[in-house]
């Protein structure tokens, strides 16, 4: 039984397809209308028919309009889903939330709050719906350094007390899947055999990886560009895939570099250069400033000098180019006004 | 008739051999029997009738574009039609000059620029600029939106259609014209006029490409078709680089087709690509070209580079035959694409929503 035989075309073409090497009908689009006329030995209008129906063929989402994707009567995969980040203030600045629509990349110097960030959504994203979330588990892949059990705890009993009016009790810790990871090698196996099993089950809404700079900034050489580009690529394009096939959010954190230029001022730029910036749907940059606060519940080991951070959006399809200041307490992060 | 068998839809073989037994013309197999012509020619039975069934029909109907070949025109005729046509304004004064009146009907405009400039910004505009009502120099068309990459967000898609219409009314309202002749151009209607196909490999994306003349057919309002980005999914997972040469040029043609036939815009949207430039003296050089490689280049009649100067969004316009070479500013507001306001006219500067004056207001 070939590929062919479900089109619905004069069995004389189809005859005529089955005497080619031709097996695939990917094989069949990719070739040009002459290069077929002259495999197949058919005439050109033939080959248009055959053409047509084969495009025909390949499953994809129907057309629909904008206004369809605007009153959700589209199907579910085009629905946005945004994920609450758990304070107002960002909710508001960020129009809801993360969208489920590929990567959005969290970048910034060390100690700029983006594992804070991405320890907030690993809470987030098990609330109900209702609350802003996702109600779904979290896979959290770790690269840099051991996952910061001791603060997600801290943050668990507040999340534990703010959501204690819940019919469902939230068992937070029970949803979070860690994984460590060093090198590249390990990550395919992460991304391509794990992290499929555990999406296919339903139960993750949301992919964090922190971070992408330390796997792809150390392994390569400088002659080895090409090579990590691809890596980089494939990597990018599975967890695209991802949030696309489950409609899930991705977040991905980036180290960043310095940028020299004529103008004296410090800029910095997130890592990984323009291949892996074109994969980025959402890129929002974390910063300290030197501005100081004095917070009652601030603990010193966490928000290590008390200042004011800054969170920028660079580019996002939906949000305008803004910056604010937040601030990390105990109880997590919160947007400043 | 003098036209040769061989520029016939004839399969290859049935053509060598008529070629072969010495049938060149239309005159010489006209006047045959199929079972004549099958004895001179060795062919089938079936085939000769084929043959005989092809040149005879396809002759007498005037309408086939592909027994006659596509008509000619004069340049004249073709000037006339040109200028006839509207353009879809960018709602950017300045490109929109720099462009010749907006982003041309019946031909292929490229953007590339890096991720953030405002590439799917650009198209959203456009999607919304194209349904204009025509009082207003607009082109009351629909357009088509072939999304690969999934950025295309319908909540940030309302903000422009909204901020478009509301500048729309103020303009009538200005003109002391009747408002009534707005009362299609709605969010509901805006929105219903954009067709979203989304695109997860090339193969959809093909697929979609060889199935589109026939949704144009049924929809004729379409004026403009996007492609955001064409890149995506030729850039990742593709090693065959001359497959992709090859698709992309297919692709392009079928575009350029389109464009033709149905008088519409083709948008394309293109990601950037460092090159390293070699040789003496520059050595080690780094800049940044659209990518897909030089024989892309080719394929789009207008080409325009979108990039940063300091805090700037700039459109340079790269390539077009008509237009020279330009550099212009613009910005992404709430609303949409817009000029980037001086400080002279602050006072407009100080509401980005505030509709900008237009040219083209009859």
């Amino acid at each position: 039984m070939s590929k062919f035989d479900h089109l619905d075309i004069n069995p004389r073409i189809l005859t005529a397809i089955k005497r080619t090497k031709l097996t695939s009908v990917e094989s069949v689009l990719s070739l040009s209308g002459p290069d077929l006329e002259r495999t197949c030995q058919l005439s050109s209008s033939d080959v248009s028919t055959l053409k047509h129906a084969i495009a025909e063929s390949i499953p994809k989402p129907d057309p629909c309009t904008a206004l369809d994707l605007w009153k959700e009567e589209c199907s579910n995969n085009l629905k946005i889903k945004k994920l609450s980040i758990g304070c107002d203030v960002f909710d508001n600045f960020l129009r809801g939330g993360i969208i489920s629509r590929g990567i959005t990349e969290l970048s910034g110097e060390s100690a700029s709050g983006k594992t804070q960030f991405c320890l907030q959504l690993c809470l987030t994203v098990q609330l109900p719906v209702t609350h802003g979330g996702l109600a779904g588990g979290v896979v959290y892949i770790c690269t840099e350094d051991a996952f910061p059990n001791k603060r997600l705890q801290q943050l668990i009993t507040h999340y534990n007390e703010k959501y204690s009016g819940l019919k469902e009790r939230i068992q937070f810790s029970d949803n979070i899947y860690i994984e460590h990871i060093s090198d590249y090698d390990g990550l395919t196996y992460c991304i391509h055999k794990k992290l499929p099993v555990l999406l296919a089950q339903g139960l993750i809404q949301l992919v964090i990886v922190d971070s992408v700079a330390a796997l792809f900034r150390c392994d390569y050489e400088n002659h080895e560009m090409i090579k990590r580009a691809k890596h980089m690529n494939t990597f990018a394009g599975k967890l695209r895939s991802f949030s696309q096939q489950y409609n899930i959010p991705i977040v991905c954190v980036n180290q960043v570099s310095d940028c020299f230029d004529k103008s004296s001022t410090r800029k910095v730029l997130p890592a990984l250069g323009l291949t892996w910036s074109n994969q980025v749907t959402s890129r929002f940059i974390l910063a300290k400033t030197s501005c100081p606060i004095q917070l009652e519940n601030s603990i010193p080991n966490e928000s290590v000098d008390g200042s004011v951070r800054k969170f920028e959006v660079v580019f996002a399809p939906n949000i305008p180019q803004i910056v604010f200041p937040f601030i990390v307490d105990k109880y997590g992060i919160h947007g400043l006004k | 008739m003098q036209r040769e068998l061989s520029t016939y839809p004839l399969g290859p073989s049935l053509k060598n051999k008529l070629i072969q037994s010495g049938f060149m013309l239309v005159d010489d197999v006209y006047h045959l029997k199929p079972s004549e012509l099958s004895r001179e020619t060795g062919l089938s039975l079936e085939d000769a009738l084929e043959v005989i069934k092809t040149v005879t029909e396809k002759d007498g109907d005037p309408t086939d574009r592909q027994s006659k070949g596509p008509k000619t025109q004069s340049a004249l005729e073709i000037l006339q039609t040109e200028q006839n046509q509207p353009n879809i304004i960018t709602f950017c004064q300045q490109i929109d000059d720099m462009l010749g009146g907006g982003v041309p009907l019946s031909k292929m405009t490229e953007f590339c620029g890096a991720p953030g400039i405002g590439k799917t910004q650009m198209c959203m505009q456009l999607c919304v600029d194209v349904q204009m009502p025509k009082c207003l120099g607009g082109v009351e068309g629909q357009a088509v939106y072939i999304d690969t990459e999934g950025s295309f967000i319908v909540e940030r898609l309302v903000d422009i259609a909204d901020a478009t219409i509301q500048h729309c009314n103020f303009m009538l309202k200005q003109n002391q014209d009747d408002v009534g002749e707005l009362k299609d151009f709605t969010l509901e209607n805006v929105l219903k006029g954009i067709h979203y196909f989304r695109c997860h490999d090339y193969i959809e994306l093909l697929a979609n490409i060889q199935l589109l003349p026939d949704f144009l057919k049924e929809h004729k309002k379409v004026k403009l078709v996007v492609v955001d980005s064409v890149a995506f999914h030729f850039r990742h997972d593709f090693e065959d680089l001359s497959l992709r040469t090859r698709l992309l040029t297919a692709m392009a043609q079928n575009f350029i087709n389109m464009a033709t036939n149905y008088q519409l815009a083709i948008v394309l949207t293109n990601q950037m690509t460092t090159k390293v430039r070699s040789g003496a003296g520059s050595s080690g050089q780094s800049h940044l070209v659209p990518a897909l490689g030089e024989s892309w280049g080719h394929a789009s009649t207008i080409r325009l580079i979108l990039h940063w100067v300091g805090n700037v969004r700039y459109a340079l316009l790269y390539k077009s035959p008509s237009r020279k070479e330009k550099d212009v500013p613009y910005q992404i507001t709430v609303g949409g694409i817009r000029d980037l306001i001086h400080d002279e006219d602050e006072e407009m500067g100080a509401d980005n929503n505030k509709p900008i004056k237009r040219q083209k207001i009859s």
